[in-house]
């Protein structure tokens, strides 16, 4: 009985030096993590700046021709600061990207698209000019918003109803010739949608998701988180593109 | 090199305190011969939930685009067909820990419409892949009370797979709680384009006005009816593309989005770990302001 009172002290007194050095070995592990993630942030920023400048060679120069067609996620908060869109907007310009379609989920950059077209330097309407009217020196601009998602396949797909209906022999089965992807294109142009499938589809916001998009749109669309608009950099915008140029897609195949 | 050294770390540190500390505390009486306490939950059949995860803010529904397959038997000097049996039994393992984590629904990205452009031996070895791993794990199914359902097309699939699909589909169809959903030959544009198709015969049977077609009654027409949420929380796509390749796109619309750089055959539970702190860490919003 007496034996066991030293040997519980002893195993007591091992197990807490044990659960102190466990302690500080997590302790110390996570100052390690927490440093690497600063320092990684870091030459982030520098980086950032560094490619802003125009000191890293590699992306002084992009090909700009395989980026036909940029769309923009903004986050509900940070569209309500429309001066931040629009300096992303005349950083686009700047680049040389030719098509650019502006989403929010609520639609508040619709509401503001005359001043965002008149803030932001050679920039006309996409709807007005048309895919094949864009002069070599603007951007198209397009405006959309969540009502361009399911409202707008809804309507396509109530056309083409109308249209089934209107066929001169539906009960035979031929009518099924309107279920095609070029007959929901059409549909959705008689809607007023646009068709045009973005390349690629930059996320500023919080969370990683397109927040709505639209979704017919984004079959093969490469899709990129770029964190808030409040701390958007031109460095991280000409990187993103230029990864994009370098992606190379088997389409499945 | 940065960032992955970061990663690599806090992998370890997720490690650590989640193995050696539950240990650390864990009081040894050698006087009485008490069981150790864990300072975990467990409840037989669940999986206890990892630190750093709140089991009540746990996806419903997480989808997969399982990508790497072929680039995985590249580099470990495979051929193409055992890197797509190693990510078949991947996607087993992810099921059933997600199912365990108390996910209820998991969709897979198995074959796209656009694979049907593959080499032609690589197309067969597919079908005959999903035939095998279907009929080889129906009692595993069973025994696990998982659902399964299989989205798509299914026009172009051989005959014989056809039949194993509806064989497992009706050997588990009365399962509730776990639903596994694999899309083969899935097209999420084919998928809208049906609801359309769906919608006009349901028009010519009398059994819907034009008026009634709305956003809830298009959903309803979609391939995905088969599960009560059609809308997944978490995808996750491997092998570092970054797009959604035509996958459930109706569907996608608020989902979190994570994208990991590790092929599919080498997405193991930590990776799935890392994926669920991801989107338990987001704000999500769904387009509102709140």
């Amino acid at each position: 009985m007496d034996f066991n009172d030293p040997m519980l002290a002893l195993s007591s007194s091992i197990g807490q030096i044990g659960d102190f050095g466990l302690d500080l070995v997590w302790r110390f592990i996570h100052i390690v993590v927490t440093l690497c993630l600063i320092v990684s942030g870091i030459f982030e920023l520098v980086e950032s700046y560094a490619i802003s400048l125009g000191l890293i060679q590699k992306y002084s120069s992009i090909d700009i021709e395989k980026l036909k067609c940029l769309a923009v996620v903004v986050d509900i908060e940070a569209a309500r600061d429309v001066s931040k869109v629009i300096e992303l907007l005349r950083w686009l310009t700047t680049i040389g990207v030719k098509q650019v379609g502006v989403f929010d989920s609520q639609g508040l950059l619709k509401k503001s698209k005359d001043m965002i077209l008149e803030m932001v330097p050679r920039s006309v309407l996409l709807q007005e000019t048309g895919e094949n009217n864009i002069s070599p020196d603007s951007i198209a601009l397009e405006f959309i918003s969540s009502f361009d998602n399911k409202e707008a396949v809804v309507k396509a797909a109530n056309i083409l109803l109308q249209k089934y209906l209107k066929s001169i022999h539906p009960e035979n089965g031929e009518g099924e010739n309107v279920f095609t992807e070029s007959h929901l294109n059409e549909a959705l142009r008689v809607v007023g949608e646009c068709v045009h499938v973005p390349d690629l589809l930059l996320v500023y916001g919080p969370v990683r998701s397109h927040l709505g998009f639209p979704a017919w749109r984004l079959r093969y669309t490469e899709i990129v988180h770029m964190g808030s608009l409040k701390y958007m950099r031109y460095g991280s915008l000409l990187k993103a593109i230029h990864k994009f140029t370098g992606v190379r897609q088997n389409y499945g195949v | 090199m940065l960032s992955l050294l970061s990663c690599f770390l806090s992998l370890l540190s997720f490690l650590v305190h989640s193995c050696i500390r539950p240990w650390t505390q864990a009081k040894i009486s050698l006087k009485d011969e008490k069981e150790i306490d864990e300072g975990t939950s467990y409840v037989a059949g669940e999986e206890e939930t990892p630190k750093g995860l709140l089991r009540e803010q746990m996806p419903r529904h997480v989808a997969v685009i399982m990508d790497g397959n072929r680039r995985w038997a590249e580099r470990a000097g495979l051929l193409t067909s055992q890197g797509h049996e190693a990510g078949a039994e991947r996607l087993i393992e992810f099921a059933e820990l997600c199912f365990k984590l108390g996910i209820e629904t998991v969709s897979a990205f198995a074959f796209s419409t656009e694979n049907w452009g593959r080499h032609k031996i690589e197309v067969n070895c597919l079908m005959s892949l999903f035939q095998r791993y279907l009929k080889s794990k129906i009692h595993f199914f069973q025994s696990e009370e998982i659902r399964v359902s299989v989205i798509g097309n299914l026009e172009k699939i051989p005959e014989s797979l056809l039949g194993t699909i509806k064989e497992t589909e009706e050997a588990t169809k009365r399962y509730k709680k776990k639903h596994l959903i694999l899309a083969i030959d899935y097209s999420g544009r084919f998928d809208i384009l049906h609801a359309c198709k769906s919608i006009v015969k349901k028009s010519q049977q009398g059994l819907i006005r034009e008026e009634d077609v709305d956003q809830t009654l298009f959903e309803r027409e979609l391939l995905t009816k088969c599960t009560e949420f059609p809308s997944p929380d978490l995808l996750i796509r491997t092998s570092g593309e970054q797009r959604i390749s035509n996958f459930l796109l109706w569907q996608l619309a608020y989902t979190e989005l994570f994208f990991s750089p590790v092929l599919w055959p080498d997405f193991d539970k930590d990776r799935v770990i890392e994926a669920l702190v991801s989107y338990q860490s987001r704000e999500r919003r769904f387009g509102c302001r709140i």
